[in-house]
């Protein structure tokens, strides 16, 4: 008796948790699995058009697919964002946090392992998370192609080759871009262990007060290109960076006279 | 009711009988070209979005590419004997993409022409160019095997009968792109070098500056008729005007897209002008170009950062 009770409980909780989550757009199976995954079992859902979720219609290279989130259109500060690929072995893309500014637009590439739905969650100060999604078609075998910059003999030499540049696209705001060379081995190609960046974080030169910080997972692509565009005036920033192995990398970068 | 079940069963047999009603429109004396549609390769049209062609001479047929599947190859071969008593003695290969070389099987070996750089590249690809067919047309192309021409080409004039063909080998489309002018008639076959009503296609393209520089070279041509590798034949200069003008119009749109740090999808989702809105499969193709070329956009317009660290002085 004491068993159909708590069966009955279980049931009622399920029905009343599903009830609160609005329906996926894209209709993916994943859906209510992966928002209780990387946002909690607690987490307030609503769908947004303003967190715009910009991801090709279908990948022409499975392993480099290219994501941007645009929160112009998002009103307010944020408190974090989330970005997962429903059908990957480990849909985390990344986490992104905040400090001491807010991003107004983040662009990344990610892996695809077959077609998929892409998500950017993103927690607003009241605590509710506005949800982005997009559809993306693929051949597939992202997540599992062996790494084109370990094919590379010479890429030992050209590992952590750091490109930047800081652009102005907007008048008070403040766009960084940094290219990296590293294979990001998601540890899912036969014998070749992880070996990838997890962790980038953003200081202000001058002051050296953390910006903001990112914890890359496995569905993010080899060589990352990274744009981060700041609200608010920022001349200079200084990119650190570290991966699985302990290597760090740092760089500085400043908005030139023209930008 | 068995009549109702009967006609269930045989409706497979409809998709067996699938065929690419090939036709052959004259552009010259003695000189056909077989269109395809704009589109992208589908299950619906077979992958027959390509232009292929033949040429009469009184010393045989000489057949421009072979299309995109044996069924395709052993069309064309029907089609050109319904125009020609000659036998065909050359088909030249453009280049090595699959909607231009995968109908070889349904021709004598020993009429396979290519240029040698479009053989190793052939032989190098074609097995993943062949995966990939089956995975986007399907059925159409059941009994389709890579078939390697035995004969290489250099430029310089072919004459097959009394016509002379100019054989130019250019690379802006993939490497190693042939291109033949009849003399005799003055068509030119420019195959994928200009595409018309068509986005170009960039996989294995060396660079958008060097495919542009050889459009100038194939302006300079003494030719009537063009006849492209995807979209309608041309009289006269359109399709090289157009094909010029979309190709400066994206190397400029990349080459500041890049300078003001847009991301990949910001390009992919750029306007493309109101000029170009004949030009089929442009949305489509730019945000393929943007995957093969903006990279290198991208790197060009960012420096290299030290390592404060390495830095002597540096703190």
């Amino acid at each position: 008796m004491g068993r159909w009770i708590a069966v009955t409980l279980m049931l009622l909780t399920g029905l009343a948790r599903a009830a609160a989550l609005p329906d996926d757009p894209l209709r993916s199976p994943m859906w209510e699995y992966n928002l209780a995954r990387y946002l909690g079992d607690e987490a307030r859902v609503v769908i947004d058009d303003r967190v715009a979720l910009k991801v090709p219609g279908f990948a022409e290279d499975s392993a480099q697919v290219p994501l941007t989130v645009d929160l112009s259109a998002f009103p307010g500060p944020i408190r974090q964002l989330v970005s997962w690929v429903d059908f990957n072995p480990v849909p985390l893309l990344f986490k992104l946090t905040p400090e001491a500014a807010q991003p107004r637009l983040i662009a990344l590439n990610f892996r695809v392992q077959q077609a998929t739905a892409v998500r950017v969650a993103v927690q607003a100060d009241d605590g509710r998370w506005h949800i982005g999604s997009a559809d993306v078609d693929a051949a597939g075998g992202g997540c599992t192609a062996p790494s084109m910059t370990a094919a590379n003999p010479d890429w030992q030499t050209a590992f952590g080759t750091i490109r930047g540049g800081a652009f102005s696209p907007v008048p008070g705001h403040t766009r960084f871009k940094f290219h990296t060379l590293h294979p990001m081995d998601s540890g899912m190609v036969g014998n070749v262990p992880a070996f990838r960046i997890d962790d980038v974080r953003l200081h202000d030169l001058a002051s050296d007060r953390l910006l903001l910080r990112m914890r890359l997972a496995e569905s993010a692509a080899e060589n990352p290109m990274f744009v981060f565009e700041l609200a608010g005036e920022r001349r200079a920033v200084r990119l650190w960076m570290r991966d699985n192995n302990g290597n760090l990398f740092e760089r500085e970068l400043a908005l030139g006279e023209d930008g | 009711m068995v009549m109702c079940l009967l006609c269930l069963l045989s409706a497979p047999s409809l998709v067996a009988a699938r065929s690419y009603g090939l036709e052959a429109t004259a552009v010259a004396d003695g000189v056909w070209v077989v269109e395809g549609t704009t589109e992208n390769f589908s299950p619906a049209n077979g992958g027959n979005i390509v232009n292929t062609g033949f040429i009469e001479t009184d010393a045989g047929v000489v057949v421009i590419d072979s299309g995109p599947s044996r069924r395709y190859g052993e069309a064309l071969r029907a089609l050109i004997a319904r125009h020609s008593d000659q036998p065909v003695t050359h088909v030249l290969l453009t280049h090595h993409h699959p909607d231009h070389v995968f109908g070889n099987q349904a021709f004598p070996e020993h009429t396979l022409y290519m240029l040698p750089r479009g053989r190793e590249l052939l032989a190098r690809d074609g097995p993943a160019f062949a995966e990939n067919m089956y995975r986007l047309v399907g059925d159409w192309m059941r009994g389709t095997e890579l078939v390697v021409p035995p004969n290489t080409l250099s430029p310089g004039v072919l004459t097959v009968g009394t016509r002379r063909l100019r054989l130019m080998a250019f690379a802006g489309h993939t490497g190693s792109d042939l291109v033949v002018l009849d003399e005799t008639s003055g068509v030119l076959f420019a195959s994928d070098l200009v595409f018309y009503n068509r986005a170009l296609t960039t996989p294995q393209t060396p660079g958008l500056a060097r495919w542009a520089e050889e459009l100038q070279q194939l302006r300079t041509l003494p030719f009537r008729v063009l006849v492209p590798g995807h979209g309608p034949v041309s009289d006269g200069d359109a399709a090289l005007a157009q094909m010029a003008d979309y190709l400066s119009w994206l190397d400029r749109a990349l080459t500041q897209a890049a300078r003001r740090g847009l991301s990949r999808s910001e390009v992919m989702q750029m306007a493309i002008p109101e000029r170009f809105a004949a030009v089929a499969g442009r949305r489509y193709e730019l945000i393929r170009t943007t995957t093969h070329l903006y990279p290198g956009y991208e790197k060009a317009a960012l420096e290299l950062l030290a390592n404060p660290e390495a830095t002597p002085g540096g703190q």
